[in-house]
């Protein structure tokens, strides 16, 4: 028995039948072939499936497809536009903010999230921010600073 | 003696940051094929229990199941990285919480749950063993037959005269430490896709791992196959940290693949990590060390009892580090070791950073500071007392051909004072620094018993894209970047002009992987050859061209250039582009390999030099510990590390910030907590890694000692940003409140409990 579901996925209008218990990140990742939002712990501790919804940062291993009717998503694939990068992207390359990658897509998300909503945070703020998002290779200085530059002057 | 380097010494961020912050970049588990399926293990909830009876009756019915695997469906050849006591599937007996006993693939994952979930197997419990003391005595289970004491390795060493170095001793120390296991917790889960093709009886495998070539061999004969059945290609890895070297899970894949005759794949979940990483060798360190009345250190003697788990992974590894490998930090010339890895139910033991490094300069580094304050003598001057000098010889003949520990040691304590907290604290925090050294390899010998080093290949075809085939592999740290570097810096022409392929056990050239720190010294020197190969061949074959002769001819900053006016003779495109179309498109390659000068150790004396260089380090922290809460905080962090000379300073310095935080991490709040034998907090919810939130300001400082093997003079970082930190912290929490920190991991209930009862160590 499936749900019909009607979303924005990256400024493009989807409409879809999932079944119900459908986690949105398999739909993301199995049904429709968009691999940059990653699975690290499948239960919203780690923040490697962070995605944007209605521009709230929410761990998409915790969402339900059918949760996404009537929403605007952003995925890490619809960051960039016109293949111009995102300044979040262009300071985590910028600022060694990125060394495996895995924890990077989540990661710059939830920068944008949080920089959508605060634009000039405070370091403390920052980490506070972000602490939904884990990262083991860099210790986070690197992010921080990525993300002090984006905020700082803009 | 600092050259004006083009491309090296000069930060860049990683060359594939682009992909990853895209999300572009595919790592293992982002692979699709048309007619995968999706694979279960099953899992053993006993830790030790004779398996009785498998039905898969129930199973086999479910629509969508393509195959379920037991033990009779492998091979049957013991195996190991170490020793042969893995069994892919369990045969007779499980051995611990969350063996695999079974497999199933299917057409879904939730059809590959479902399908588990109905396999019923009956088990009958054995008595267990949990405590390594314990399961060496005479009366213990036995877990496997040819290992009696449950002993699966030892380790001994000596040298010099103990007895009369601790009798002439003006101090004497004696005390025990109790380090912690700990889960590596990189983001990506371990994992592949194996693919088995019945018309050649042949496997690939997609799969993310440290070591692809050591996989490669171990791999094809646990399969009872050639090696040219197997073909390993490699995907970008999520994060290693020592946990993704060789691993049974893909093993598993294989033997499911082959059963299914389709591609399968088959991804841990995190609870599954917690159980098969392996977790860091958790030991009982007992030791002893003396020093003279000035403060030169006498002798040191260690007794290690380590727990390997119930099956090997790199434990003899972690526990032969832990014996020996800091006797080659200071001068010492009196050592005694003694070394225990012993079977238990528990889950599999193995490698993390350090190895067993960490665990032995917690010991050291804190019966150190204890002998330094009896003696009266300060904790950093001791310490350059004690510190080689260029060209010194360890007592085990470990060759110390650079040694920056005392320049660290400078720098480090010079940093204190302008980075120091200058603010006033309440009366219910105190403030304290503690310092503490390591030291560690570029690579060792002992890892390959068939070579040592790494070989490379550069090539540049009709496009003018330099790409550098290297066996050494990137786990996230930036080694990709540094091979590129090396061949931009050789071969004159700008980083973007360099790509580095991907491991494939069919194509590549051979390395030995990323573990010992050893990616920039072994595969950096390759690419460094085989570029510089590439280079004259290219020159070579540029004389006609130019009508020049060859010692006339240079290659700088992307273009072909006459050496000695400087003139632009022709851009490094155009110029390709000629050379390979008068050969009909004909690439030019270069190949390099790097072979040290390293000695496997003597087998019973352990002397020999097996590594081509030597890193140091010396790290400072700065804590605040509330005398309410027990809860420490590390407010500033200096890591001085001796890198040789620095190739890329971004990452060098993304090494020592990570590696700081993760040893923070393992001290103050990475608790396995172990009840009624199984670990309990198998998630990031309750085992708890640093967030954002416990990120520490660290600041980082790059000696360079220039050593004469390491590429540009370069030597290891991995590691040595990791192997000082929590003897750091632990000695600052004693310069604080007078405690001594001897049981990792420290839990602020503990100090609160000693600091309300006045003890002096916990």
């Amino acid at each position: 028995m499936e749900a019909h579901i009607r979303f924005n996925l990256n400024g493009k209008d989807m409409e879809l039948n999932v079944p119900p218990h459908k986690r949105f990140l398999d739909l993301l990742r199995v049904d429709l072939g968009l691999m940059g939002t990653k699975e690290g712990c499948g239960e919203g501790e780690c923040g490697a499936c962070t995605i944007l919804l209605d521009g709230k940062a929410v761990n998409s291993c915790l969402l339900l497809a059918i949760e996404v009717n009537g929403a605007k998503v952003l995925t890490i694939e619809g960051l960039s536009q016109n293949n111009a990068l995102h300044p979040l992207q262009k300071a985590f390359i910028d600022e060694g903010a990125v060394q495996c990658g895995f924890c990077t897509p989540g990661m710059i998300l939830a920068s944008k999230a949080l920089l959508d909503e605060n634009p000039h945070p405070t370091e403390e703020e920052i980490k506070i921010g972000l602490s939904g998002n884990f990262c083991r290779c860099t210790g986070y200085s690197s992010i921080i600073r990525a993300v002090k530059s984006v905020s700082g002057g803009q | 003696m600092m050259t004006d380097y083009d491309v090296i010494r000069h930060s860049h961020p990683q060359i594939d940051s682009l992909e990853k912050v895209t999300g572009k970049l595919k790592f293992m588990s982002d692979l699709r094929f048309p007619d995968m399926l999706w694979g279960h293990i099953v899992r053993s909830p006993y830790a030790h229990a004779r398996i009785r009876n498998i039905d898969l009756s129930q199973a086999e019915k479910v629509p969508g199941v393509k195959a379920i695997i037991t033990a009779s469906d492998t091979p049957l050849i013991p195996c190991g990285p170490f020793v042969p006591d893995w069994e892919i599937l369990a045969q007779n007996r499980v051995k611990f919480i969350g063996q695999e006993v079974a497999a199933v693939a299917a057409l879904t994952p939730d059809i590959a749950a479902y399908a588990a979930s109905l396999i019923k197997i009956e088990y009958e419990e054995l008595p267990t063993v949990f405590d390594p003391e314990e399961a060496m005595k005479q009366d213990s289970p036995q877990l496997y037959e040819n290992k009696p004491g449950n002993i699966a390795d030892t380790f001994s060493v000596e040298k010099g005269d103990l007895e009369t170095a601790f009798k002439e001793s003006a101090f004497v120390r004696e005390e025990t430490f109790y380090t912690s296991s700990a889960f590596h917790a990189y983001l990506e889960p371990n994992g592949s896709i194996v693919s088995y093709d019945f018309t050649k009886d042949s496997y690939t495998m997609w799969l993310a791992t440290q070591v692809p070539y050591k996989a490669w061999v171990l791999y094809s004969q646990a399969l009872g196959i050639e090696r040219s059945k197997l073909r390993i290609i490699q995907a970008p890895i999520g994060g290693g940290f020592g946990g993704k070297f060789e691993s049974n899970l893909h093993l598993v894949n294989a033997c499911l693949s082959r059963k299914a005759n389709q591609p399968v794949r088959l991804v841990n979940t995190l609870e599954e990590e917690f159980v098969t990483a392996p977790l860091r060798v958790p030991m009982k360190i007992k030791i002893k060390m003396g020093i003279t009345q000035d403060g030169i250190i006498t002798a040191k003697e260690v007794e290690v009892i380590a727990d390997n788990g119930a099956r090997t992974n790199y434990g003899p590894a972690s526990l032969m580090t832990a014996c020996y490998r800091v006797d080659s930090l200071y001068r010492i010339q009196n050592v005694r070791a003694k070394g225990y890895l012993v079977y238990t139910n528990n889950v599999p033991k193995g490698a993390m950073r350090g190895f067993g490094n960490p665990q032995m300069i917690l010991a050291v580094e804190s019966v150190l500071d204890q002998l330094a304050e009896e003696a009266g003598i300060d904790r950093i001057e001791i310490r350059k007392k004690n510190a080689f000098r260029d060209g010194e010889v360890s007592v085990h003949g470990w060759i110390i051909n650079s040694c920056g520990l005392v320049e660290c040691l400078d720098k480090a304590s010079e940093a204190l004072k302008s980075v120091v907290e200058k603010k006033e604290l309440p009366p219910h925090k105190k403030r304290g620094f503690g310092v503490a050294c390591c030291n560690h390899v570029s690579g060792y010998r002992p890892i390959l018993k068939e070579f040592d080093g790494s070989s490379a290949m550069v090539k540049v075809g009709p496009d003018a894209k330099i790409i550098v085939f290297t066996g050494e592999v990137d786990m996230g740290q930036g080694y990709k970047t540094v091979a590129a570097m090396a061949a931009a810096e050789e071969l004159g022409v700008p980083l973007q002009q360099v790509e580095v392929a991907s491991v494939d056990s069919a194509t590549s050239v051979l390395g030995i992987g990323c573990l010992a720190s050893r990616g920039t010294v072994m595969g950096g020197n390759a690419v460094k050859k085989a570029a510089a190969d590439l280079k004259e061949k290219l020159l070579e074959a540029s004389q006609e061209l130019f009508g020049k002769e060859k010692r006339f001819l240079q290659i700088r900053s992307g273009n072909f250039i006459d050496a000695t006016s400087g003139e632009i003779l022709g851009p490094f495109q155009d110029v390709i582009a000629k050379l390979t179309g008068k050969h009909a498109g004909k690439p030019f390659i270069g190949l390099g390999d790097y072979v040290p000068d390293t000695v496997f150790p003597d087998p019973v004396t352990k002397y020999g030099n097996p590594s081509p260089a030597y890193s140091f380090a010396a790290h400072i922290a700065e804590v605040e510990v509330d005398l309410e809460t027990g809860k420490v905080e590390v407010s500033n962090y200096i890591a001085a590390n001796d890198v040789g000379q620095v190739i890329n300073p971004l990452l060098a310095n993304g090494q020592l910030e990570g590696g700081a935080l993760q040893g923070i991490g393992w001290v103050l709040s990475e608790n396995l907590v172990i009840q009624k034998r199984e670990i309990l907090n198998k998630n990031f919810l309750d085992y708890k890694i640093p967030t954002f939130a416990d990120s520490v300001h660290t600041k980082p400082l790059l000696i360079e000692a220039q050593d004469p093997n390491g590429p540009y003079g370069a030597k290891s970082l991995g590691e040595p940003a990791f192997n000082p930190v929590a003897a750091a912290v632990c000695n600052a929490i004693y310069h604080a409140v007078g405690i001594r920190v001897k049981h990792l991991p420290l839990r602020p209930e503990n100090l609160l409990e000693a600091l309300r009862q006045g003890k002096r160590e916990i």
